[in-house]
C-alpha cells in the first residue's frame, strides 16, 4: 500500500481488544448524549421517581387515620417512598428499547455495524453504557425520593431510616432494578428490531402479565406471580415482602437478572446470523 | 482491493446475487452498473459484512469484513444518505463514527470542511436537504482516510455543482492510488467517471472490463458524412461495399467503410465535403445491449 | 370541436383526456363523505390495525376462557370467603382491566402510523380541512370500535360463562346486570379507542401515545388504588379513566362513581382530548 495513504486518521488507532472495546464505548457514549431524547427521558425518570414519593407519602399521611390496624401493620414506609419506580420503569424500559430500535428504524445500524463489525460487542457495550447512565441517575433519584418521602411521613405515621435493616438495600435496589429494566428493554429491542414490537414485548411482560395472572384464582396466582420478571425483580426495593409468597429480595433479583441474561444470550446468538 | 468469489445471496427462494466473481482494483474508478433490483445494493451490503453470503465469499484487502477490527481505516462506504438519526447534529454523527474506530476528533472537522458542510456542522441532520445528507454520508466514508471507497448512488439528489464535485473527488481519490467502487444507474455520469465497469443483471455478472472496451465491444462504428453531392457519393460508397443510409437532412450514415477511405475516395472523385466524422456508440447503447432481457422492473411501453 | 356541458368549445388538447370526475356541487356533506371514504380505505388496508384488533379479540376471549376454567377447576380449593365473594360476571369480564390497552393502541395507531411514515402530509394536502380528517377518523374508530368491542366482550362473556358449571356460580345473558356489564364493557373499550386516537393526534408518535396509555391504564391504577381512602383520594382516584371504566362493567364499585356518571365523565375526557387535538392540528406545521 502506498505510504502516503497512512495519514492522521490512523494516529488515534491503538492495538488490542481493550482499545477496540474503549472505542466502541466512546462511540456509544457520543450517540447516547447527542440526541435530545436520552437526557429528556432520564430527566423525566428522575422527576417521576421523586414525584411518586411526594404523592404517595402525602397520601398516606393524610389518610392514615382512615386505615385499619392490619393495613397499618402492613405499611412499608421505605418502599412506599420508592414506588415512583413503577411508572419510572416505563421510561427507562422504553429508553432501552429505543436505544436499539431507533438505529434500526433509521437504517443507522448499517453504518454502525460497518464501522464496528463486532456485532456482539456493539450490542453489549450499548447495553452497558446505557445501563451505567441509568444506574447513576436512578440510584441518585431513589435516594432523593427516599429522603423526601421520609420527610413527609410525620406524626403518627411511621417512617424509616437508612440504618434500619434492609432499608439501604431497598434504596440501592431501586437503581439496580431500573438498570435491569433498561437492559431488558435493550435486549427485547435487539430481538424484535422494531419499536412497537419491542415496547409491546417489554410492557407485556412487565405490566400486562401480572394483571393477567392476578385474575386467576388466588391459589393458582400465588404460585405464578412471584416468578414473573417484574414481580421477582422488584423485591429488591421492598423492605417488607408485599405478599407472603414473594421471593426474597436477592433471590427475586437474581431470577430477574437471569431473565435478562437469557434474553441477551438469545440476542447474541441471533445477531451473528442475521442480515441487517 | 475487493475480491468476490462465487458470491451468492438467496432470500428464501429468490436469488438476489448468483455466483459473482470479480476484483475491484486500486488506482481506478470502478463503476458498478445494473438495473434496479439487479443486486447492486445486496452485493455492497455483503462487501460490508452486513448481509452474509449464502455461499461464496467476498474479501476486503484479503480479509472478510466481519473479522476487521478498525474497518473504517481501510474502507469507507456511503450506503443510504438518509440513514442518520434526525435529531443528531452532523458533527456528532461523524464524531460517534470516528470514536468507534479510534479516529482522532480533528478528522471530523477536516472531512466536514472537505465536503462543504463545515457551516452547518452543529445543525440537526433532520433539517438537511437530500444533497446535504449525501455530502454527510460521503464525509462519513472519508473519515478514516481509507484506501478503499464504496459509494452507492452518490449523485442522487445532488445539484449540478454537487455532481461535478463528486466526480472530481472520485477521480482524485483513484488518482491517489485508492480503490473506488461506485454503483449507479446513470449512464452518462458513469461514462464520465469510471475507468472500469462491472455490469450485473438479475444477480449475474454481465461484464467486467474497461469502459472503453465495453463500449467498443461489438459496437458497429459508423461515419457521418455531409457532402454537396450526397447522391453521387452514396452510390460510390455502396460500390466500395459500404452500407449507406441517407438521413432527411442530407447526412450520410456509413457503416463498413472507414473514414480515411471515405476521405481518399472523396479527394479522388472531387467531392466537396462539409463534414466527415466518426460516430462511436455510447455507454448507454452498450449497456442496453448487455442488459437486454435482464431488466427486472420494466414499465410497459406507452402505446 | 368538442364542447363542454355549457356548449362552450374547449381546446382540443384539454378535451382529449377526460377530466377527473368530481362530485358536484361541493357541499360540506359531500366533502365530509369524501374524507370518510378516503379514511375508510386507509383503515381497511392497514395491516397493523388488523393485527391489533385480532390480537385484542383473541387475548380477551382467551383470557376469559383461561380465568373461568381456572375457577371451575379450583372451585373446591377456594375458601368459604372467596366463594362467597365470587361474582361470575365480574370474574368473566376481568380481561377488561387489560383489553383497553389494545383498543387504545388501535385508536392511536390510526393517527400515529400516518405520522410515522410521513403519509400525513399527503393526507393533509388532499384534505386541508384538518379537523375534518380527525373527525372522520374518530367516527370510523367509534363505529368500528364499538362493533368490535361488542363482539369481543359478548364472545368472551359467553365462552367464559360456558366454562362455569356445577357448584360454581355462573351467569346467563338474561341475568340482571349481565347485559348491562357487557354493554358497559363495550362502551368502555370504544371510549378508550377514541381516547387513544386523540392522544395519538396529540403525541404524533406511536411510542409516546402507547406509553401514555400504559401509564393511564396499568401503572396509575396499581399505584394509587390501594392508598388510604382519605378526602383527597375520594375526589381524585375515582376519576381515573381506568376506574371510570371499572364502574362501567364491575358490580362492586365501592368508593367509585355509579355507571352512568362514570360513562359521562369518561366521555368528557374524550371530548376534552379531542378539542385539544383539533386545536393543535390547526396551529401545528406538518
Amino acid at each position: 500500500m502506498n505510504a502516503h495513504l497512512v495519514r492522521t486518521a490512523a494516529e488515534g488507532r491503538r492495538h488490542g481488544p481493550r482499545a477496540r472495546l474503549r472505542a466502541t464505548a466512546r462511540s456509544e457514549w457520543v450517540k447516547l448524549w447527542s440526541v435530545r431524547s436520552a437526557p429528556a427521558v432520564l430527566g423525566a425518570t428522575a422527576v417521576v421517581i421523586v414525584l411518586g414519593a411526594l404523592v404517595l407519602c402525602s397520601g398516606y399521611r393524610s389518610g392514615w387515620a382512615s386505615m385499619s390496624a392490619s393495613e397499618r401493620a402492613a405499611f412499608d414506609p421505605a418502599s412506599t417512598s420508592l414506588r415512583g419506580i413503577e411508572p419510572a420503569q416505563l421510561f427507562v424500559g422504553a429508553l432501552g428499547v429505543l436505544a436499539v430500535t431507533g438505529e434500526y428504524g433509521t437504517g443507522l445500524i448499517r453504518t454502525t455495524l460497518a464501522a464496528t463489525p463486532q456485532r456482539a460487542q456493539v450490542l453489549v457495550v450499548k447495553g452497558l453504557v446505557l445501563g451505567a447512565v441509568v444506574w447513576a441517575v436512578t440510584t441518585a433519584s431513589s435516594f432523593g425520593a427516599f429522603a423526601l418521602g421520609q420527610h413527609l411521613l410525620t406524626g403518627p405515621v411511621p417512617h424509616a431510616e437508612l440504618e434500619d435493616p434492609g432499608v439501604l438495600r431497598a434504596v440501592l435496589g431501586g437503581g439496580l432494578y431500573l438498570t435491569l429494566i433498561a437492559l431488558f428493554g435493550t435486549a427485547l429491542g435487539a430481538l424484535s428490531r422494531s419499536t412497537p414490537l419491542g415496547l409491546a414485548a417489554l410492557f407485556g411482560v412487565l405490566l400486562v402479565l401480572p394483571l393477567m395472572v392476578g385474575l386467576l384464582p388466588s391459589g393458582l396466582a400465588d404460585g405464578i406471580l412471584p416468578y414473573l420478571p417484574g414481580e421477582a425483580g422488584s423485591q429488591v426495593w421492598h423492605v417488607m415482602p408485599p405478599s407472603p409468597h414473594s421471593l426474597g429480595p436477592w433471590q427475586g433479583f437474581s431470577l430477574f437478572a437471569l431473565d435478562v441474561v437469557v434474553s441477551a444470550g438469545a440476542v447474541l446468538t441471533l445477531t451473528r446470523k442475521r442480515d441487517v | 482491493m475487493i475480491e468476490a468469489r462465487g458470491l451468492t445471496k438467496r432470500y428464501g427462494r429468490q436469488t438476489a446475487v448468483s455466483g459473482l466473481d470479480f476484483r475491484v482494483e486500486p488506482g481506478r474508478v470502478t463503476g458498478f452498473l445494473g438495473p434496479n433490483g439487479a443486486g447492486k445494493s445486496t452485493t455492497m451490503r455483503m462487501i460490508l459484512g452486513l448481509d452474509l453470503p449464502s455461499s461464496g465469499s467476498v474479501t476486503v484487502n484479503g480479509r472478510r469484513y466481519r473479522g476487521m477490527v478498525w474497518p473504517l481505516h481501510e474502507i469507507g462506504a456511503l450506503l443510504d444518505a438518509r440513514a442518520v438519526h434526525p435529531g443528531r447534529s452532523a458533527y456528532n454523527h461523524l464524531h460517534s463514527l470516528a470514536a468507534a474506530n479510534g479516529i482522532p476528533r480533528d478528522r471530523v472537522d477536516v472531512v466536514l470542511e472537505q465536503v462543504g458542510l463545515a457551516a452547518v456542522a452543529r445543525k440537526r441532520v433532520g433539517g438537511f436537504s437530500l444533497g446535504m445528507s449525501q455530502r454527510l454520508g460521503i464525509a462519513g466514508a472519508l473519515l478514516g482516510d481509507p484506501g478503499i471507497l464504496l459509494f452507492d448512488e452518490p449523485v442522487n439528489g445532488l445539484d449540478p455543482d454537487g455532481i461535478l464535485w463528486i466526480r472530481t473527488l472520485m477521480r482524485s481519490l483513484a488518482a491517489e492510488g485508492r480503490t473506488v467502487l461506485v454503483s449507479s444507474h446513470l449512464m452518462s455520469e458513469t461514462a464520465l467517471t469510471a475507468d472500469h465497469l462491472l455490469v450485473i443483471g438479475e444477480g449475474r455478472l454481465l461484464a467486467d472490463m474497461p469502459l472503453d472496451e465495453l463500449i467498443a465491444r461489438d459496437a458497429t462504428d459508423r461515419v457521418e458524412v455531409r457532402a454537396v453531392d450526397h447522391h453521387r457519393l452514396a452510390g460510390e460508397l455502396r460500390t466500395l461495399g459500404g452500407e449507406v443510409t441517407l438521413r432527411p437532412d442530407g447526412t450520410l450514415l456509413v457503416v463498413g467503410v472507414e473514414s480515411a477511405a471515405i476521405g481518399e475516395l472523396a479527394a479522388a472523385r472531387g467531392h466537396v465535403l462539409h463534414q466527415l466524422r466518426d460516430v462511436t456508440s455510447s455507454l448507454e447503447e452498450a449497456y442496453f445491449r448487455l442488459t437486454e432481457g435482464s431488466v427486472v422492473y420494466r414499465a410497459p411501453v406507452p402505446a | 370541436m368538442p364542447t363542454d356541458t355549457s356548449g362552450t368549445p374547449v381546446p382540443a388538447a384539454r378535451a382529449r383526456r377526460p377530466p377527473v370526475p368530481r362530485h358536484a356541487p361541493v357541499t360540506p356533506l359531500s366533502r365530509g363523505r369524501a374524507v370518510l371514504a378516503s379514511e375508510w380505505i386507509k383503515l381497511r388496508s392497514l395491516r397493523s390495525l388488523r393485527a391489533t384488533a385480532l390480537s385484542g379479540f383473541a387475548f380477551s376471549v382467551g383470557l376469559a376462557f383461561l380465568v373461568c376454567s381456572g375457577f371451575q377447576a379450583r372451585w373446591h380449593t377456594l375458601g368459604a370467603q372467596a366463594q362467597a365473594h365470587f361474582r361470575p360476571v365480574d370474574t368473566g369480564l376481568g380481561f377488561l382491566q387489560i383489553t383497553p390497552l389494545f383498543f387504545g393502541a388501535l385508536g392511536a395507531l390510526v393517527v400515529t402510523t400516518e405520522y410515522g411514515t410521513g403519509q400525513i402530509r399527503g393526507t393533509f394536502v388532499a384534505t386541508p380541512q384538518r379537523p375534518l380528517v380527525l373527525a372522520a377518523k374518530a367516527l370510523l374508530v367509534g363505529l368500528l370500535g364499538f362493533g368490535l368491542a361488542l363482539v369481543t366482550v359478548s364472545a368472551a362473556f359467553l365462552l367464559g360463562q360456558s366454562r362455569l358449571s356445577g357448584a360454581t356460580p355462573h351467569a346467563s345473558p338474561a341475568d340482571s346486570g349481565a347485559a348491562g356489564a357487557v354493554l358497559g364493557g363495550a362502551l368502555y373499550l370504544t371510549l378508550t379507542g377514541l381516547l387513544g386516537l386523540f392522544l395519538g393526534a396529540l403525541a404524533r408518535s406511536t411510542a409516546v401515545a402507547i406509553s401514555a396509555l400504559l401509564c393511564l391504564f396499568t401503572i396509575l391504577p396499581v399505584l394509587v388504588n390501594n392508598l388510604p381512602k382519605g378526602f383527597v383520594w375520594r375526589h381524585t382516584v375515582p376519576y381515573l379513566p381506568s376506574n371510570l371504566g371499572f364502574s362501567l362493567w364491575h358490580s362492586h364499585v365501592g368508593f367509585l362513581l355509579r355507571p352512568v356518571s362514570a360513562g359521562c365523565v369518561l366521555a368528557l375526557y374524550v371530548v376534552v382530548t379531542a378539542a385539544a387535538g383539533m386545536a393543535l392540528l390547526r396551529t401545528r406545521d406538518g
